[in-house]
């Protein structure tokens, strides 16, 4: 980052003040500004839109965040919203996804889970009609829906295209198990296996180069990330 | 069979079906003694009555009297003799003296020739009276009559006894059977909550007997200990949600310490303490889950699903982690199995039980999940060959936190099977265990409607 950038705000909205204060620091360090904020404060920011991100918690002083983000909707403002949720009921999550929310998160969360999707977020590819993506020598095409690495054709099976498709989306950026389990599958549930792994290790085998350096590495109590320097 | 005939409704059946039968043969029986005693007397006193007025008629009279009465039957005298005074015949149909007393009172004679004499004999009565000029004279009737009469009174209140006696043994095989059907539907109710169908109650009708008095209080009794349990619930479900955000935290802080010391051994404890964390917060989640599964969805909220394409998805994601330790696992999936449900809810069920298959199943073994239609029923089995579980420990795993102790050394939060039991629950299903000699083998199954 350098200083002539002024960094990208993003607002709080939480009551739990210690929590409030983790995700303040966790997200300050990703570079990002953050400022709390009340529900009515957060969607005047939102409204004027010099924000980048809204974090909201969905009951704030016992009042649900949810009616105000169904509005902002309707006013036609676009901020990205991540809600954190003590409701971490399917019915809820779909509530809030509904309601305009873009990422649902229950509590209790590891930092790193509210880090990968913030910059999830943030950093989203707003084009969907990119029809090509690349990283390195690695190319893959969404309409043939084929992949090469050089001029090597690499053969995927369905799941492990939209696997790595998922990572070309968001390069150099920290993905969770989570929100593969969540993006990818779309299984909205937690697991207690370590079956993604098996699925990332994979998908190296067919991607990476023998003896050369992994595309796709291991984040320490985070997840995985694509190296968009390679 | 014989716990039937150990019920104490069925002993009481019994008990009623004898005494029943013991009462009315003494009643049939009393009548025909009745009967028999009175048709005896009669008899007795006709025969003494003739004798006696028979005394004071002189012999010819006598000779022609008999002749009148034997041959016409009047008051149906069989024999009449007259005996001179060294006992022989004078004149009669019967030429010897009975073995009898003379002394004008009737006697039984077990077999008499029959007069006509072609040597048959007959059962009798006969009278013996000495006259005054020293002759005896002898009256005498058959018994073939009375007896036949007898008999068929006998055979009347014989056939009378017979339906009598199946109709009490028809009302106490009913009496009983609607008696042990009610305790058979008792045991059974309580079976089930035992098992942990808390929300059943004994069935109670309109009749206030002692069964329903004590079904009542048994039902009384579970609704506290529901209240009780859901108080209990609640306290725990709030202490999860409670521990949510201090947890998330600590673990926040501990995380941020870790990355900002260089203390190598401060930072071995801050490793180990953000394992324990997560285990923690793992913990909770799954408990949050089971809460939201078991209070949260309503099945007015269900679509029509496909188990079969849910397990054929599953299996496609679960299969890398099988082939990944040897474990060859196969899918058998018919044409759609449709149900009314919540996808998201049923595979996470189902992934609970793939998981644990695959968790639990040694390198080399096997994993199977088929889909199928059974009986009608729609039915989801996961069956593995790995380590199983013991007999003692099959009715505990569906409880929460229970883990087994060849379990202890897989991580995990213990809710994996409580949640999917909650799971199959809300959709009407039920998960049952069965032992796959060896491994295990669980189903989740359509209740029957």
């Amino acid at each position: 980052m350098t200083t002539s950038i002024p960094l990208q705000t993003i607002l709080l909205v939480e009551d739990e003040k210690e929590l409030a204060n983790e995700i303040k620091i966790e997200i300050e360090r990703l570079g990002y500004l953050v400022r709390m904020a009340s529900i009515a404060e957060a969607a005047d920011a939102a409204r004027v839109g010099d924000v980048a991100l809204l974090i909201m918690d969905r009951l704030v002083f016992g009042e649900d965040s949810l009616e105000t983000m169904e509005v902002l909707r309707k006013e036609g403002v676009k901020v990205p919203v991540l809600m954190i949720s003590a409701l971490s009921s399917v019915d809820e999550r779909i509530r809030g996804l509904k309601a305009g929310g873009d990422d649902y998160l229950s509590k209790p969360f590891a930092m790193a889970e509210l880090a990968a999707r913030v910059e999830a977020l943030i950093r989203r590819l707003d084009d969907v009609r990119t029809t090509k993506l690349h990283v390195g020598d690695l190319e893959m095409d969404l309409i043939e829906q084929t992949v090469h690495r050089g001029s090597t054709r690499i053969d995927l099976l369905p799941r492990e295209f939209k696997l790595l498709e998922y990572f070309l989306r968001h390069p150099g950026q920290v993905i969770t198990r989570a929100m593969l389990l969540q993006d990818v599958w779309h299984y909205h549930f937690s697991l207690e296996t370590n079956v993604v792994d098996v699925h990332i290790s994979n998908l190296r085998k067919k991607i990476d180069i023998r003896g050369g350096a992994s595309l796709i590495v291991n984040i320490r109590g985070a997840g995985f990330m694509l190296n968009d320097n390679a | 069979m014989l716990e039937f005939f150990r019920s104490p409704a069925v002993r009481v059946a019994i008990a009623f079906v004898v005494a029943t039968t013991v009462a009315t043969t003494g009643i049939f029986g009393m009548v025909y003694l009745q009967i028999k005693a009175a048709d005896q007397r009669s008899n007795r006193l006709i025969l003494e009555d003739e004798a006696t007025k028979s005394v004071n008629h002189s012999v010819d009279e006598l000779k022609y009297a008999f002749e009148v009465r034997l041959t016409h039957g009047l008051r149906r005298l069989d024999y009449a003799a007259l005996f001179s005074a060294d006992r022989k015949v004078m004149f009669g149909n019967i030429d010897e003296l009975p073995r009898i007393p003379v002394d004008g009172k009737s006697h039984f004679v077990a077999a008499s020739p029959v007069p006509g004499g072609d040597n048959r004999m007959e059962p009798a009565i006969f009278v013996a009276r000495t006259r005054p000029d020293g002759t005896v004279l002898l009256l005498g009737r058959s018994l073939l009559e009375t007896l036949a009469f007898r008999r068929i009174v006998l055979g009347a209140l014989a056939t009378g006894l017979a339906p009598m006696l199946l109709l009490a043994l028809a009302i106490g095989a009913f009496f009983a059977r609607r008696a042990s059907r009610r305790l058979t539907t008792i045991h059974d109710t309580i079976a089930s909550i035992m098992k942990g169908d808390m929300h059943l109650r004994l069935p109670v009708r309109s009749q206030h007997d002692a069964i329903d008095k004590i079904s009542r209080d048994v039902n009384l009794m579970l609704d506290e200990i529901m209240r009780l349990l859901v108080q209990i619930k609640g306290v725990s479900d709030n202490i999860a949600h409670d521990l949510r955000s201090p947890l998330a935290v600590v673990h926040a802080q501990l995380e941020r310490g870790l990355e900002n010391s260089d203390n190598e051994e401060l930072r071995a404890v801050a490793r180990q303490a953000l394992a324990h964390i997560d285990k923690a917060m793992l913990t909770v989640a799954a408990l949050l889950r089971l809460a939201d599964v078991e209070y949260g969805p309503k099945s007015s909220k269900f679509q029509t699903i496909d188990l079969s394409a849910i397990c054929a998805d599953l299996f496609e994601f679960f299969e890398p982690l099988a082939t990944s330790k040897s474990i060859n696992m196969a899918l058998e999936i018919q044409s759609p199995v449709q149900i009314l449900g919540d996808g998201d809810l049923m595979r996470e069920a189902v992934s609970n039980l793939i998981g644990n298959a695959i968790k639990f199943t040694p390198e080399g073994g096997s994993v199977r999940v088929s889909v199928a239609q059974e009986d009608g029923n729609p039915l989801v089995r996961v069956r593995d060959n790995g380590i199983g579980v013991e007999p003692a420990e099959r009715d505990k795993i569906f409880q929460r936190f229970y883990r087994t102790a060849s379990g202890h050394r897989v991580p995990g939060s213990g809710l994996g099977l409580s949640i999917a039991a909650a799971i199959a629950n809300l959709h009407d299903f039920d998960l049952r265990f069965d032992d796959n000699h060896p491994g295990a083998v669980f189903e989740m199954a359509g209740r029957r409607k």
